[in-house]
């Protein structure tokens, strides 16, 4: 007994010692990795050679070069990331049917003509022979991997297989139209006026460009035109087909590139900007004359003038198939990028901007096959391009990148959907005036629509440069105010427990002095106005309404505004007030020291603004802006300054602003910058000339490492939904048939949750749509499409396909799959 | 006392001659140094407008700027969601303004003539002035600090190099000129045409052989990331990164260098006064100190001048592909983005310099070598 007691009690001490323990093991905050460093390589293959020597862990740039991806796919060390934003096209000079400038035929004049360019061109061919694989065929304005073409996949697939390459067909239209238009075809040859039909070409030469204009050409001339190939680089063609009039005849037709970083929700946008003369005001675009009823349509996308979303869709059906009859643009295919990484790592990427433009990608990036820790090595092509500050400096890719991975936002986008993520904000209600086009997917957005919505007296609508206040909406329209939306943020309850790098809480001041500086630099009375930023506040003075602060604690405000978005999701966040600008965090006490720089003309926030003065260009974290700042922060301490004191100082007394200068002068004295933000790893060390960028983990970050990062761990891999489509590969006309779909993801059942909808079309004998149906969900990852006898009578006997889109809630990339089958009578 | 009295006039005479002489050669001197400095000037002056007009094509460069200007705000106007599903008005405005600004920053408002003329005066007065598009490292627009920052890279790898290339080919040709014939003299001259191919091609072959396969020498940069806290440590790193780039220059130039060198020791062995020297038996090191190196000094002097200032140049490939924080790599970047202040500052530096040493090896020239005069045939050489 005695003995059992003994033993008993020690078991307890053991479990009272363990579970202490436990108590006493603080979970990982801030990072999963400790240290992250940065280092230049601007050689891609050189990178993945170093990828595969274990001399980095990732490279964090998009390859499409199809034997560097070769190399990375073969290699069982390494692993990768895809993405999707950046997309080639040929663009058409429109002007005709002959130059001003040259006299020269323009077959491209023609819209039939640039239409049948749709069945010349081989766009399968071009993603797999020219591109390697690494492309996805492209015939729209708007991006195969943006939601608004899985809104719209049926349409799309339709318009798709309508315009499939088709070389004859092409070149009977053209012969037609050709004719019509007085040329002639001599011995293969065209010929107007005598003179052969010279198209010259831009080919552009950096990227697959070149292959894919000398692939075109070659299909030209194969149809009787001369081409005169110019190849050039982006500057050499630009001063041509952008900078010039088109009427001078410079060229025919240009091989061009667009990119995009992140996911665009809404591109209703596109077909005004690419087809009508109100997408630029450039001499080219002048040139576009699209047909009344595409000019209407795409007008109508871009200002969003629908009630519905079935009215959008009808729109986009116009827009989408009328984009093709114009064809000024023909989309050749959207680019596949692949970021390198060792097979051991993980991180979350974004389908459009990659690693590179991913914002949730210092949160999850980590080592799958140790426990939280390690040094992650990352390689860009460039480091530190130019100087970092939140107002006016750096926006290149590799600079952001970095201030990303150490940065957090209040809502931060889903880098497979591009939806807002609430981060620091618990949820938002967002009225919407009645009829505007507004729709909400995720439920942290309470959307509403009203009558009227009026603007609170005491919202804040202006700001007062002399007596730095703000001006109220009482004060400047006594009349009263309405808006078309509002939008209530409810911010998370530990946002004043979260602490920038050098140790200082977040404070009201911080969130309220990015709207100060709002209106204060765009003033011509400001210390530190800036003409560079008037264009866009007068963007931004055109739909702001008013701003107010409802509780300082929890922080909950108002915003108004007339400028609504497609997802009100888009919207609330656009109501959020943050410290993070358009080029980066800043907080109040790191932004005052530039504040009293510009101010005192010794450094200027913008590149514009140090070049009219012949001033430095502000940088918070090298070079000779540092003892400038440095004596700011001095004289900053010394008069406990707090800028825009008469408005700020509600939110914070001079001696928090000296102890918050104090935190910041021991970081620099610590780190040798100023650079300070709040995310999960913090500026370590930066050397500019070395090119060499270290991050560690910020062990006060307030979230743990794991945990509540669950909701960034799902976005791991998209969650592209493969689709086999299995049936009877005869089917009687007039008799009933059913085929399975199978919808998988890593060979696991795709939820039926999360599936947005699943369509069939089914091309007949004669390659007509003959039926377009929903997919019926049976379980999780099976899906049925049923054709009843009324469908199969509309059939005619021969070869059918059967094909099947599925679109998914997750991830902005539907599926496809299809099936042949054959009618018989 | 007498002898002291008709003395005195004389040695005045001789020394009054003496200095009207030396005040004469002083003359000359200055003259000749006025004039050459001057026709260097002038030929630095038309060498930096050339580089100008080259550089900007004759002013079509600022169609280029403008047309880029243009695809950069259309391409920033199609990724901005805050523009989305505003009038076409406001974005047309917008679009302009934004243009407009940048069209004013680069002064592509102001024609070319004009700002050629302001680019000349900026870079003959050194003041070099502010960079268009490029910053330097820690993020600074000034020309002179974006030249300053790449500076001390690119002396260590081409001072390093070119110091150990010059020096190690002079001896080592000088010794081969005594071995005429032998196997290694022919060793080299069959080696001699390797240097065909520039130090970036053997660069890539280095870096496929130590950095690709044996692993043990790094790609390129300039230290190991995260950089070494201690000195030792960082300097240890820094020639470990050194390693691969001064070998691929060492090794593009070595034997034709060498070669070249030799076949100069040669034609200077085979002089009357060498053999004379070797005839009365005197050691091999005095001959090739006393009778071969001497007269070959401004030929020396020469080279090893021009070497050290086309240091100031870099190498624009081999730094490139070795990520090699240099000057050479920078004007790589300057010429890419048509930044015309940083490469009239490079080249007006080149030029200046250059116009320089030309002058000091003028002179040097009549210091050393005897067979040079200035002016007045004849009379005392300087």
């Amino acid at each position: 007994m005695k003995k059992l007691l003994i033993a008993v009690s020690l078991v307890a001490v053991l479990l009272a010692l363990s579970v202490g323990s436990a108590l006493t093991q603080q979970a990982r905050t801030g990072a999963w990795v400790d240290e992250i460093v940065f280092t230049e390589v601007v050689d891609r293959a050189q990178a993945v050679d170093m990828l595969n020597a274990n001399q980095l862990d990732l490279y964090a740039f998009g390859i499409s070069e199809p034997e560097i991806f070769k190399k990375i796919k073969e290699s069982p060390a390494l692993g990768y990331e895809t993405s999707y934003g950046s997309y080639n096209e040929l663009t058409f000079n429109p002007v005709g049917p002959t130059f001003p400038g040259t006299g020269a035929f323009n077959p491209f004049h023609f819209p039939r003509i640039r239409e049948a360019m749709n069945w010349l061109i081989d766009r399968n061919y071009i993603v797999n022979e020219i591109m390697g694989g690494l492309g996805v065929p492209r015939w729209f304005a708007i991006t195969p991997a943006f939601p608004d073409y899985a809104r719209y996949a049926d349409i799309a697939r339709a318009l798709e297989l309508q315009y499939g390459y088709d070389k004859e067909k092409a070149k009977a239209v053209i012969t037609e139209e050709m004719t019509n238009a007085g040329a002639v075809l001599q011995d293969g040859k065209w010929y107007y006026g005598g003179q052969p039909v010279t198209i010259i070409f831009l080919i552009r030469v950096e990227d697959e460009r070149r292959q894919m204009g000398d692939y075109i050409a070659t299909l030209l001339e194969d149809i009787g035109f001369t081409v005169d190939r110019q190849y050039k680089t982006a500057r050499e063609a630009s001063a041509c087909w952008i900078r010039s009039d088109p009427a001078t005849g410079c060229f025919h037709i240009y091989t061009g590139g667009w990119v995009t970083t992140l996911i665009d929700r809404d591109q209703g946008g596109n077909f005004d900007f690419f087809y009508t003369p109100r997408g630029l005001p450039y001499p080219l675009w002048a040139a576009y004359t699209p047909d009344p009823e595409f000019d209407a349509v795409a007008e109508r996308l871009a200002r969003n003038d629908y009630k519905t979303m079935d009215e959008r869709r009808e729109l986009f059906a116009q827009a989408l198939e009328l984009s093709m009859k114009d064809s000024v643009r023909v989309w050749l295919a959207n680019r596949v990028s692949i970021t390198p990484r060792r097979a051991n790592v993980a991180v979350g990427a974004d389908l459009a901007g990659g690693v590179y433009g991913s914002w949730i990608w210092g949160f999850t990036i980590r080592f799958t096959d140790q426990p939280a820790g390690g040094t992650m090595r990352i390689a860009m092509p460039s480091i530190l391009p130019e100087p970092w500050n939140p107002l006016g400096g750096t926006n290149w890719v590799y600079d952001m990148m970095i201030m990303r991975g150490m940065s957090e936002t209040m809502c931060q986008p889903s880098p497979f959907t591009g939806l807002f993520l609430p981060q620091r904000v618990e949820k938002a209600e967002v009225y919407v005036k009645e009829g505007l086009p507004v729709f909400k997917s995720l439920d942290w957005v309470d959307l509403k629509f009203e009558p009227e919505i009026k603007v609170p007296a005491g919202a804040w609508i202006d700001w007062d440069v002399k007596a730095q206040k703000f001006i109220t909406v009482g004060q400047k329209y006594p009349e009263g105010l309405t808006a078309n939306a509002k939008v209530v943020v409810h911010y998370a309850p530990e946002l004043y427990q979260m602490k920038w790098h050098d140790g200082v809480n977040l404070s009201l001041a911080d969130i309220v002095l990015p709207l100060i500086l709002t209106f204060d630099r765009a003033n011509p009375d400001s210390a530190i106005y800036d003409e560079v930023v008037v264009p866009d506040f007068e963007q931004f003075q055109q739909y702001y309404k008013g701003f107010r602060i409802v509780q300082k604690d929890p922080l909950i405000t108002e915003y108004y505004t007339d400028l609504t978005y497609l997802d009100a999701e888009t919207l609330a966040y656009a109501g959020v007030l943050e410290p993070y600008y358009s080029y980066g965090p800043g907080s109040m006490h790191a932004l005052a020291l530039g504040i009293l720089a510009e101010a005192n003309q010794e450094l200027t926030f913008t590149s514009d603004k140090a070049d009219k003065l012949g001033k430095e260009w502000m940088n918070y974290i090298a070079g000779p802006s540092l003892p400038i700042l440095e004596k700011y922060l001095d004289q900053a301490i010394a008069d406990k300054y707090i800028p825009y004191a008469n408005t700020l100082g509600e939110f914070i007394t001079p001696d928090q602003a000296v102890a918050q200068y104090q935190a910041l002068k021991a970081w620099y004295q610590a780190k040798g910058h100023f650079f300070v933000s709040q995310g999960p790893s913090y500026l370590e060390e930066v050397r500019p000339v070395e090119k060499i960028v270290v991050l560690k983990q910020n062990t006060a970050f307030i979230d743990p490492s794991e945990g509540n990062r669950i909701k960034w761990l799902e976005f791991g891999k998209p969650k592209i939904a493969a689709v086999e489509v299995t049936g009877p590969g005869e089917v009687k006309i007039g008799g009933v048939a059913d085929f399975l779909i199978n919808v998988t993801f890593e060979d696991q059942p795709y939820p039926l949750a999360e599936i947005d909808f699943a369509k069939y079309l089914v091309i007949d004998a004669t390659g007509k749509l003959a039926l377009v149906g929903p997919a019926e969900p049976v379980r999780d990852g099976l899906l049925v499409v049923s054709l009843s006898s009324a469908d199969t009578a509309k059939l005619v006997p021969g070869p059918n396909r059967l094909e099947v889109v599925v679109v998914s809630k997750v991830v902005s990339i539907p599926g496809f799959g299809s099936l042949g089958f054959v009618t018989t009578p | 006392m007498a002898e002291s009295t008709t003395a005195l006039p004389g040695k005045q005479r001789l020394s009054v001659a003496k200095r009207s002489v030396a005040l004469e050669t002083l003359g000359r001197l200055v003259k000749y140094v006025s004039t050459r400095g001057i026709a260097l000037f002038l030929a630095a002056v038309i060498g930096v407008y050339l580089t100008i007009l080259i550089a900007n094509m004759g002013g079509y460069v600022d169609q280029i700027k403008i047309g880029e200007i243009r695809e950069q705000v259309g391409a920033s106007v199609l990724a901005n969601p805050a523009l989305q599903g505003r009038p076409a008005s406001e974005i047309k405005k917008y679009v302009e303004e934004q243009v407009e600004l940048e069209i004013k920053r680069l002064g592509l408002d102001k024609p070319f003539i004009l700002r050629s003329f302001k680019y000349l005066t900026a870079a003959l007065s050194l003041s070099l002035g502010r960079s268009e598009h490029l910053t330097s490292d820690s993020g600074s627009r000034q020309v002179r600090l974006i030249l300053l920052e790449r500076l001390p890279a690119t002396l260590l790898l081409w001072g390093l190099a070119d110091l150990f290339l010059f020096f190690a080919s002079v001896l080592f040709a000088l010794y081969l000129s005594r071995r005429y014939g032998s196997f290694l003299d022919r060793t080299v001259i069959a080696l001699a045409p390797t240097s065909a191919a520039p130090p970036w091609f053997y660069g890539i072959i280095l870096i496929l052989i130590f950095a690709s396969v044996l692993r043990i020498l790094p790609y390129g940069g300039i230290v190991d990331a995260p950089p070494p806290r201690t000195t030792l440590g960082y300097t240890l790193s820094v020639f470990k990164h050194l390693a691969l780039p001064v070998l691929a220059v060492i090794l593009a130039s070595i034997f034709i260098t060498i070669y070249n060198w030799r076949t100069f020791f040669l034609i200077f062995s085979s002089e009357d006064y060498v053999e004379m020297a070797k005839a009365k038996g005197l050691p091999s090191g005095a001959i090739e100190r006393r009778y071969i190196l001497r007269p070959t000094l401004p030929t020396i002097i020469t080279s090893f001048a021009l070497m050290l200032i086309a240091m100031w140049m870099g190498g624009i490939i081999t730094e490139t592909i070795f990520v090699w924080p240099g000057l050479g790599r920078l004007l790589y970047e300057a010429i890419g983005s048509f930044d015309t202040p940083v490469i009239v500052a490079s080249v007006v530096l080149y030029a200046y310099l250059l116009a320089i040493t030309v002058l000091l090896l003028d002179i040097i020239y009549a210091i050393i070598d005897p067979r040079v005069r200035v002016g007045g045939e004849g009379k005392l050489r300087l």
